[in-house]
């Protein structure tokens, strides 16, 4: 296992040292004084020009190229992703300051999304070919159909301005003196996040599902004359649920695309609208660093889903 | 049973089997008939746009705007006047152009990189694998926004960002198709007679590759769209200067054309959604009609 893990990490940090790599080449083809997204403006601006030069040296910002990777990429690893260009805030900061929002929206939307993606899953397993089934394979096409900003702006208009329901945008409200006040205005966000997974969820669900119900231990349990939602449930739908939980994992990407999109159409104040404002901005520094932190999560991800398979199934280690 | 369907033979009542086997699963598919009808209107009515509508789509006319969905609008206008029906029908030849051409340009560079490479094995494909795992660590839509940020917003730029970030997905289904088939008898049977490294892999190899292959193209060219038409909602993708389905959408970014004006956005979404639901139909009929193991 141990080595397995080892061998598995020793692919990752080279893909990790490449795309840091690109992304540092990025940065410095871009536009800007790398000085000013490595020290505080109000302090560049009162510098003189001897000052200014002797800072450059400092930071080491004259050396070649390949150095001030280094020196970037030391930084980064400690944390320090450099300022954002507009303003002057330590990207670190910026970042650290909307990841609750994004992560609350994240993980409300895995959990909704993988219990109605495998329940539906479930129910179109074992009614498979009835009308439910194909209903709601056709729903599933619909849902991965419709673009998440244009069902986000129909539910905007249907529960926040036509039914007055559910508030139309924001999170923690100036008015909202409890943590929990804000708990009206994740719904819809998170519920529209949540149906472009469920989808997928389902298919595969149904998938695993059918998987499961063709194996021997299905009939023993029959042969056994256990009642059919015990089979069902018990037996079969336990099983079937380890690889949809796996896919968790391998939806991360997919989860933070969408909320990058659904964050923008419900001013939601997280990592994905301070992105999409970066682009805007042409914060290059900003829009660097926070791609490479999604790619860091997406292959720690990766890796850890690939570590629970491995705990799961030996075969996985041993090959 | 059986003695009947020979007897029904013999008596030449069964109809006769033409055209590819493929093609006749595909059109028994009511859903991707379906599918295939709704793909050939909407693509058939952008295509002849100026036929459909005696309106064009960039138009200011003062004297109208904000209109309601007239005869003589069918869609209503927009705050500028502009006649929302024509702007969908043409934004369609656009939003259409960057979705299809994009996937097509990627899935032949994928194809051409992922059937050679894998064909010929060791460090050619070790590192043409490596780069496709580079293009997808990202998440597709940070690495989009990335390229434009850097690259600057234009029609070109979007395609060749599209094709840029759109060929790992072929190249990976190529690669393990090609593997595949690498061992087979017949390979090496063209490989001892003398026929040369191109020639195999792209004449006699990639024919037998290529269902899954068209299906994945299906299904890239419906994520494309909606990620068009997700950036440009978003100011971020084509330039608003041309109209696409995204650009149109743009509007609904203001609360009070969301309440007020539905005319101006709620057609041209659902015509997005129509037209992305046809190809994922589509898709799905290439699937269970190319992939024997789906048949059953």
């Amino acid at each position: 296992m141990l080595t397995y893990m080892i061998r598995r990490l020793l692919n990752t940090i080279p893909m990790l040292l490449v795309i840091s790599f690109l992304i540092y080449l990025g940065l410095e083809l871009t536009p800007g004084d790398a000085v000013s997204h490595m020290v505080d403006p109000e302090i560049a601006s009162q510098m003189s020009e001897e000052e200014f030069q002797a800072l450059r040296e400092a930071l080491g910002l004259n050396k070649s190229f390949i150095q001030r990777y280094g020196i970037w990429l030391t930084n980064v690893v400690q944390g320090d992703f450099g300022r954002s260009l507009s303003g002057g805030v330590p990207i670190m900061e910026i970042v650290l300051d909307r990841l609750p929002a994004t992560l609350e929206l994240s993980v409300f939307a895995l959990l909704f999304s993988t219990i109605l993606g495998s329940a539906l899953g479930l129910i179109s397993a074992l009614r498979r070919g009835s009308v439910t089934d194909n209903g709601l394979t056709v729903l599933g096409m619909l849902g991965v159909s419709i673009p998440e900003f244009f069902f986000g702006l129909v539910s905007i208009l249907a529960f926040a301005l036509w039914l007055d329901w559910l508030p139309v945008g924001g999170r923690l409200l100036p008015e909202y003196d409890n943590y929990w006040d804000h708990v009206p205005n994740i719904i819809l966000p998170g519920i529209v996040l949540s149906l472009m997974m469920t989808a997928g969820v389902m298919r595969y669900s149904r998938a695993a599902m059918l998987d499961s119900l063709s194996r021997e231990f299905i009939r023993t349990a029959r042969a056994k004359g256990l009642p059919a939602w015990r089979i069902n449930i018990l037996h079969a739908f336990r099983v079937a649920l380890t690889p949809v939980i796996v896919l968790i994992g391998f939806r991360l990407p997919i989860l933070i695309g969408g909320s990058v999109i659904i964050e923008a159409v419900f001013q939601w104040p997280g990592v994905g609208s301070e992105f999409i404002s970066a682009v805007r901005g042409s914060d290059y520094p900003l829009v660097m660093s926070i791609a490479l932190l999604s790619v860091f999560a997406v292959l720690m991800a990766s890796l850890i889903v690939d570590v629970l398979t491995a705990l799961i199934d030996p075969r996985v280690r041993l090959s | 049973m059986f003695d009947r369907i020979r007897a029904r033979e013999e008596a030449g009542l069964n109809k006769p089997l033409t055209g590819n086997r493929a093609v006749r699963k595909l059109l028994s598919n009511r859903l991707a008939i379906l599918g295939l009808f709704i793909f050939g209107t909407i693509l058939l009515a952008s295509t002849f746009a100026p036929l459909l509508t005696v309106h064009e789509p960039q138009k200011i006319d003062l004297r109208s705007m904000l209109q309601a969905p007239s005869t003589e609008h069918w869609f209503g206008t927009d705050r500028t006047g502009r006649d929302v029906f024509a702007r969908v029908l043409y934004g369609g030849r656009i939003s259409i152009l960057v979705g299809l051409g994009s996937a097509v340009l990627g899935a032949i560079i994928g194809v051409a990189i992922g059937a050679y490479t894998a064909y010929r094995g060791g460090w050619v494909d070790a590192i043409a694998l490596r780069a496709s795992e580079i293009f997808m660590a990202f998440p597709q839509i940070i690495l989009v926004l990335l390229l434009v940020s850097i690259a600057g917003q234009s029609l070109f730029n979007l395609i060749a960002i599209f094709t840029l970030t759109g060929w790992s997905g072929p190249y990976r289904m190529t690669r393990a198709q090609i593997l595949s088939i690498r061992e087979e008898e017949y390979v090496q049977a063209l490989q001892s007679f003398g026929v040369s490294t191109t020639k195999i892999c792209y004449k006699h190899m990639l024919p037998n590759a290529l269902g899954p292959i068209v299906v994945n193209i299906t299904l890239t060219t419906a994520m494309l769209i909606l990620a068009e038409a997700g950036l440009s909602f978003l100011g971020l993708g084509v330039p608003l200067s041309i109209p696409t389905w995204g650009n149109i959408l743009n509007v609904a970014q203001d609360l009070r054309i969301l309440q007020n004006n539905w005319w101006m956005w709620l057609p041209v979404g659902a015509v997005i959604s129509l037209f992305v639901l046809s190809v994922n139909f589509i898709g799905d009929g290439l699937r269970d009609s190319t992939d024997p193991t789906m048949q059953g």
